[in-house]
This record gives structure tokens, sequence and C-alpha cells, in this order.
């Protein structure tokens, strides 16, 4: 007898052997110079699955997110903003404002494959270390320059960049939460995050092409306009009707019903789009007769304003009596989709997500037990794998110059003198924990 | 010496979007089938692909795929619903019943030709019907398999039944948790955990399906095997949620939703202004010099000189801002930021920008400039405002060459030149329901 479905894939993907298989991107080194989250977390992505990540900061503060933790709180002497950008990478710290300093620099860009910067646009061509510098040394560099507003353009010049800026001119925010309520921020750096990810898939898209062509090239991403592309059916719209897209609170506005419902004890979203599903809906409020209603037969009549409003209405005051788990109980049952609203504590403890290395556990050298989201993707072949956290400035700085540019110790320690090669300042978010130093 | 002045010029130069038509396209080699239901994370997948040159084949059912009927307020445009037309582009489509046996045998057929296959079925579904990736890969061992679902293939949940959408996608990454009003700030119906308004969760599956693709394409260059990829969108989503894992973990801290403020830092905020809202951040000391010199205000940085004093007052700082921004326009704002910024004035870096609706930025140039937003005609749908690929690329930049095709509008063409179909079998399958 064949094996079912779920025991094939419970081998295939089985996270206890992730360590026995093959890394996607095993020979290909990233460089990065980045700071906060857009530009490191491209260059984590491609270490998730398998590139030697080499992260430069200027020392001895390093990148500002050491400095960016919940409360102004650290652990261990770190920021436990820096830890999720930031895996399995190797840590120098080089003063680039040297000539030593970007010579180093340089020879390590000559031995990488995809470099990540993410100053402002022309930044490093001012310090003679941008793509058209870079690109002489090592013309199979593929080099992503991650910003604002992107590297040309009006907005481009001089006009300093988050997150929320690009949450804020996308028209994302614009988007979000309730009618004549103020504007919220999206509780993550999704900007960020979202820009990194698309930053990273075009690398391997660069990557492919050079293994055809042997070619580097120049990819310019702007987070801004990585948010605009994610407005699904907003522009499209305005542009055949000169319709606006204006806050519409938790409902989804174009698939009818789908919404978040306060219950007994706490919140799910709900939904139900396809007539099928709909139809399990009804059965499951106890009110089959709904489905041959003409207000709401087919999803074409439901998407009618009128009519979706009389129906959500029907839905929030059915489930506000219900707990969370009966009506994700009710939606396994009937096909159609329910969902708590999560917290942190409930991913933590959730057994599925651990086991599918969602929630990813391992035993750090310097900080001991981590908890973390691991790889988004899950590949059977070659699946992702967090090995290391986040290191204090500099850490690595023997390693990587020593192996990769072949610098004897007593070269090192010269270069430290000179400051030209430095680590962590004696500050919280740059040092080892205290226990460390014992 | 190059010219700091020319590097936007330079920059523009070599990533003209303009010219991409010119250039090559990265992925022309590959062959993807897209044979998703309903399912934006699967469509943008496809669509990036799509964008970087792949010839994607969407196969819908012989009635449509029902992802055409999802618009607002039930909008169609020549039949088909708005948010189908921006991630249909460059795909050619087909039909063909998955229902049906002979249907089945048709796409294990056309599978044994690509090279990545995505879908969006029930965990087990397709390999129930002897189609899944277990099947094909036995005759096509170079196959990628791109699989979304909410839960996973596998893992205690992965058999759930529940459909994916990108509301229950959102919910569980986590996100909404942290987004919106507090409980108390405002009235009770809008004080309730956020969504985001557009389909994130959908957008980040989708991105991180295509990542996954490029990877997998990446490692069968030197191994030559494809493989299977598992994506949940609500994963896909929930790897982007910041820090909270480790807050949880380091000192069992759950966080919470703060309206316009954050978490971590103080200004990072949303201020009120004269004409709209505008976002302003200078949370690091020296940014918080800057930003107090623009307010001439040196006596909150002397009250408030660190990161921890200023969390701890974030509501009272932030009245203290929206004082200042009550008396000018967030034009002003800018003005004053750029001002101090660009001339150097002080020490410190300030970020600000504008409240926009989509009406205000389509408004704005830059963002045409860059292509960011392009009017293409269609031949089959007409004039369309579509935003753009958002990469710019030097050598291989992605592009738009169609919009959407009508259902089965490209069934001939795939049909005869992968299977060698002619038209009067076309015609017979068309009668059986199997197209």
């Amino acid at each position: 007898m064949t094996e079912s479905y779920f025991d094939w894939t419970r081998g295939l993907f089985d996270r206890t052997r992730i360590f026995d298989k093959p890394e996607a991107l095993r020979g290909i080194r990233v460089l990065e110079l980045t700071t906060l989250i857009l530009g490191p977390t491209t260059a984590d992505f491609l270490g998730e699955f398998g590139a030697e990540v080499v992260k430069v900061e200027l020392p001895p503060g390093g990148d500002t997110m050491r400095y960016v933790t919940p409360e102004a709180t650290f652990w261990q002497n770190a920021s436990l903003g820096f830890f999720p950008e930031n895996h399995s990478k190797y840590h120098v710290g080089i003063d680039l404002h040297t000539a030593e300093g970007t010579e180093l620099f340089k020879r390590l860009a000559a031995k990488s494959d995809i470099f990540v910067e993410n100053f402002r646009a022309g930044t490093l061509d001012k310090w003679e270390i941008g793509y058209r510098q870079l690109r002489e040394v090592n013309p199979r560099l593929i080099y992503v320059a991650d910003s604002g507003f992107g590297q040309w353009g009006p907005f481009s010049q001089g006009r300093a960049s988050y997150d929320a800026v690009a949450q804020t001119v996308s028209g994302m925010i614009g988007i979000t939460g309730f009618p004549a309520r103020p504007p919220i921020l999206c509780g993550i750096f999704i900007g960020d995050w979202f820009g990194g990810m698309l930053a990273a898939t075009a690398a391997l898209v660069a990557l492919y092409y050079r293994n055809k062509t042997g070619e580097g090239q120049f990819i310019d991403l702007a987070q801004s306009e990585g948010l605009i592309r994610s407005l699904d059916w907003t522009w499209v719209r305005c542009g055949l009707t000169g319709q606006d897209r204006g806050p519409a609170g938790n409902r989804d506005e174009a698939i009818v019903p789908a919404d978040f419902l306060a219950c007994r004890d706490g919140f799910v979203a709900l939904a139900a789009g396809r007539d099928e599903e709909f139809s399990g809906l009804c059965h499951a409020m106890g009110k089959p007769n709904l489905v041959m209603d003409p207000r709401f037969a087919t999803l074409e009549a439901r998407q009618i304003p009128g009519n979706r409003d009389e129906l959500l209405a029907l839905v929030r005051k059915w489930g506000a009596d219900k707990s969370r788990v009966e009506l994700e109980g009710l939606a396994e049952k009937h096909g159609f989709a329910c969902a708590r609203v999560v917290n942190a504590e409930d991913r933590y403890r959730d057994e599925h997500l651990r086991e599918r290395g969602t929630v990813w556990s391992y035993d750090d050298p310097l900080y001991g037990p981590m908890v973390e989201h691991g790889p988004a993707p899950k590949l059977s072949a070659t699946p992702g794998r967090m090995r290391w956290a986040a290191k204090p400035v500099g850490w690595h700085n023997e390693d990587v110059l020593t192996r990769l540019l072949g610098l004897s110790p007593s070269r090192i320690k010269q270069l430290e003198e000179q400051k030209v090669v430095g680590r962590w300042a004696d500050r919280p978010g740059a040092k080892p924990p205290d226990e460390w130093a014992k | 010496m190059s010219d700091p002045q020319s590097w936007p010029r330079f920059a523009k130069e070599i990533t003209d979007p303009t010219l991409a038509h010119e250039k090559p396209e990265a992925l022309d080699d590959l062959r993807v089938l897209d044979l998703s239901t309903g399912n934006f994370a699967a469509l943008f997948a496809s669509s990036i692909l799509a964008e970087f040159g792949a010839e994607v084949i969407r196969i819908e059912p012989p009635a449509g795929d029902v992802a055409r009927l999802f618009s607002p307020e039930g909008l169609r445009h020549r039949g088909t619903g708005l948010a189908y037309l921006v991630e249909a582009r460059n795909k050619r489509h087909i039909t063909l019943n998955l229902e049906a046996t002979a249907g089945r045998d048709l796409f294990a057929r056309l599978a044994g030709h690509v090279d990545v296959v995505i879908e969006s079925a029930r965990p087990g579904q397709m390999d129930a019907w002897g189609i899944g990736y277990r099947q094909l890969s036995e005759s096509n061992p170079r196959l990628i398999y791109l699989a979304f679902s909410t839960h996973g293939q596998f893992g205690p949940k992965a058999a759930s039944p529940i459909p994916d959408y990108d509301i229950t996608n959102q919910a569980l990454s986590g996100t909404p948790y942290t987004t919106g009003e507090a409980a108390a700030e405002g009235p009770p119906e809008s004080s309730v955990p956020t969504k985001q308004g557009n389909w994130i969760a959908w957008y980040a599956g989708g991105g991180w399906g295509a990542f996954a693709v490029m990877a997998a394409l990446v490692w069968r260059w030197t191994s030559g095997l494809g493989q299977f990829i598992d994506c949940s969108p609500a994963e896909a989503e929930m790897r982007f949620t910041d820090y909270d894992l480790h807050w949880y973990h380091s000192h069992k801290r759950i966080r919470e939703r703060m309206g316009a403020l954050n978490t971590c830092v103080f200004p990072y905020t949303l201020i009120k202004t004269k004409d709209s809202y505008s976002f302003i951040a200078g949370f690091s000391d020296i940014n918080w010099a800057g930003l107090t010199n623009i307010m001439q205000r040196p006596d909150l940085r002397e009250r408030y000189p660190t990161t921890k004093a200023r969390i701890g007052e974030s509501e009272t700082l932030h009245r203290e801002l929206e004082a200042w921004s009550a008396n000018l326009t967030s034009q002003e704002v800018l003005d004053r930021v750029q001002d101090y910024v660009a001339n150097k004035r002080g020490p410190g870096t300030v970020a600000t920008a504008r409240l926009n609706r989509p009406a205000e930025t389509l408004a704005e140039s830059h963002w045409w400039e860059r292509g960011v937003f392009e009017t293409i005609e269609d031949a089959d749908y007409g004039e369309l405002l579509l935003q753009g690929p958002p990469w710019k690329m030097s050598r291989t930049p992605p592009r738009i060459k169609w919009a959407c095709r009508p259902v089965g509008a490209d069934n001939e063409v795939v049909y005869l030149r992968y299977l060698g179909l002619g038209r009067d079998r076309l015609q017979a399958l068309k009668a059986e329901g199997v197209l």
C-alpha cells in the first residue's frame, strides 16, 4: 500500500533532517553594508538558504538596529530588534572613512557574488565604493541598492526614509484602519521586510542570469515601490473609475463575506468567498435558507454593498457569543475559512509551527537558547535553516580577514591599532553579554 | 574621481524602465504552469516569474478562475474583476477541467514540459488525483513544484480543509494583533486588532514563493534536480513580525497594539497637521537633536535625552509634536525638515512624509518617471493603469508585456504547441467538458 500523503510529506520535510540536506545557495557569498532592516533582511534571506553573509559595520557602534529594541530594553547586552534580520552572518568592523578601510572592503567585494547596501542614493558612489567602482574590481558582482525612494527620480536625492515613510507615501496607511479615525502604523516594519524579500528575489534572478552569461548587474529597489506593488486592485480601479481608496475597517472589500469577528474570547478572521464555502457557513450558522436568499446566493450578489453590509452584520452577530475554538471547529467541519488573531505567545506555544520549523529553536554559543521565526518557505531538497544568532560588532574580524583576505594575525592587529579594523563599543547593543567577559 | 552629481543620472541611464523592452529577460528559458484557484499569493508568485520573462501558462477551470470574481463592490471590467486584471500580466490563459480524468491526464502531460508548477489546492488533493509532486516528479525529476496553503503540507494542522484566504493568513501571521488603536482609545468597534487594507499576506506569500522557486532554480543548476516547495502565506508574513517571538522568549512580554506609536523608539509616528497627517521620525539621540532644533524646542531634548526617557513618555511627547505641527501643513513640515537636513543646519537627520491617499500618490511625478505606474493598452482589456514591477535592473529588467487574456484565449496555441492537439480535437474535448 502506498504511503499516505501526510506521512509522505512528514518524512519529506522532516525538521530533524534539515542539517543533513544541502543548501540551495551554497558557495554564494553575500557582502552587506547595511543598517536597520531593509538591507539586512535582503542579505539574511539569502543566508537562510545557504549563502555565506559577511556583514560589514562601521565600528564601534555598528548598525543602528543594535539600538532599536522594545521599550529600550536590552537582553544580554543585545537589541532584540537586531536578531530577526541578522542570522548566521560573519560580523566585520571596518572604518570605511579610511583609505585602508575602503581598500579592504574592495578586496572583500572582489570575492563576493552579491553586494547589498541601503544607504541614501549616491552615498557609496561618493565614498568610491559604489556600483561604478565595485564593478571594476568584480564584473560578475550583483549589486543590490535598497532605498526609500530609489536611486534616481525627484524624491531620490537627500531624502531620508524609513519603513513607515514607505507605508505613508505608498498609500498603504491611507487604505488601512477605520474610516474617520486617526491613521495607524502597521504593527510591523512591513515596508522593510517586504522590500527585503523582493530585493533578495531579484538578486536570485540576477544570479540565475549570471549562471547563463557570466554577467553581474545593478538592482535598484525602493521599499515604497515594493508596497505600491502590493496594493492589489487600488490602482487599476482608480484608472478605470477615478475612485480613490480609503480605509474600510477589517472587512475584505473584494471578497464577501470576509471580516474579523469579535467573539467571546478574542478575535477571529472568517472568509467564505466561494459559493460552496458560503453554503457551509450558512449551515454552520444554522441558517441554511440564506443560501437561497437572492441577496446572498452568489458572490456577485453578496458583493453588492447593501447586501454585503446586511450579511456581515448577521455573521458578526452570530459569532459574538461563540468561542474562537468553536468557530475554528465549525470552519473545519463546514469548509469555510476561520482562524484566530494570534499574538506572540500563541505562536511561541504552537506545536504545529514548531514541527514546521516556523518557530525555530536552537542553542547559540553566545546567547544560549534562542526561539525565533524560521525560514518562511519550506524546501524539500534544500531547506533553509538558522545556524547562529547575530553577534557583536567585529565579532568575526580575524576569521573573515584571515580566511578571505589572507591577512596575518599581526597585520590584523596593526589595522586595529590604526583603527581601520575595529570591534564593539562598550555599550549595550554593540557589545557581548556581561557573562562572556568574565 | 567620480562626480557625485552624476550618480542619479548614471543610475537612471543603466536602469531606465522605458528601455526595458530592448534588453534581455532573465527567465526567458523558463516555463511555468499556474493552476491555482482564487489565490492571489499564487498569482503574485507567477506574476513575478512572468515579469522576469518566464512563459507562464494559467490553467483555469472551464468557467474561469473564481479569482476573476474577487473585486470591490463586484466591479467587472469586460467580465473580469479588478484584482485579477493586475495579476494576469504576461500570462497565457488556457482552460482545463481537473475534475475530469481526461483533464488530469492532459495536465500530467503538460507538466512534463515545464520547469515549475504552482498550485493552491487543499493539501493532498493533487496527490489524491495522481497529479501531485510525488507523481509528476517521477517522470520529470527537474520539476519545481510550489504549493500554497494556509497551514502548509505537513505538520499537525496540515490536513485542515480550510480554504486559503488573505484575511485568515493575516490573522495567523500575528500582525493584526499588533496593529490598531489600543482598546479604549476610540470607539469599541474600531479599537480592535486591525488588518492591513491590502492583501499583504497573499502578497508576502507570493513573494516568498517566487523567492523559493528562484533558490530552487539555482540549486537545480548544479544538481539537475527539482524539489517540492511548501509555502504558507500566513508563515510568509509571520517571518516579517520583527522581534515579537524574541521579546516573549526573553521577557515573556507580548507586544500589544499602539495606534500610531512604536514600541521601540520615539518619535517614529504619525502626527496631525493643518491639512492632513505626516509621518515623522527622529528617534536616535542625534536625530532627536535635529528634530528638536527644527521645532525650536531644545527644552524637549534636555528633558528627554535618551530613547528610554522618550519611550516612557511617548504620549506626552506625541502631544508636543502635534502642538508644533497643528499650525503647519504637511508640505511645510517637509520643507522645514528638508531645509534643515539638506543645508546641514545642525546635527541629525529627520525623515517625514505626508500621509497619502492612493490618488495623491498617483498624482506625484516621481513614481511615473520611475515606471512604478504604467498605463498600458491591452489588446483584450483596453487601457489599464497598472503598478509595474518594483525593480529597476541594469541588464535584465522586468516588464509588463500584456495585462490579461480572456478565459481559454490561448487554448489553441498552447495545446497545439505542447501536446499537438489541433482544433478538431480541442472542440471535441470542449464538448466533453474537459476544456
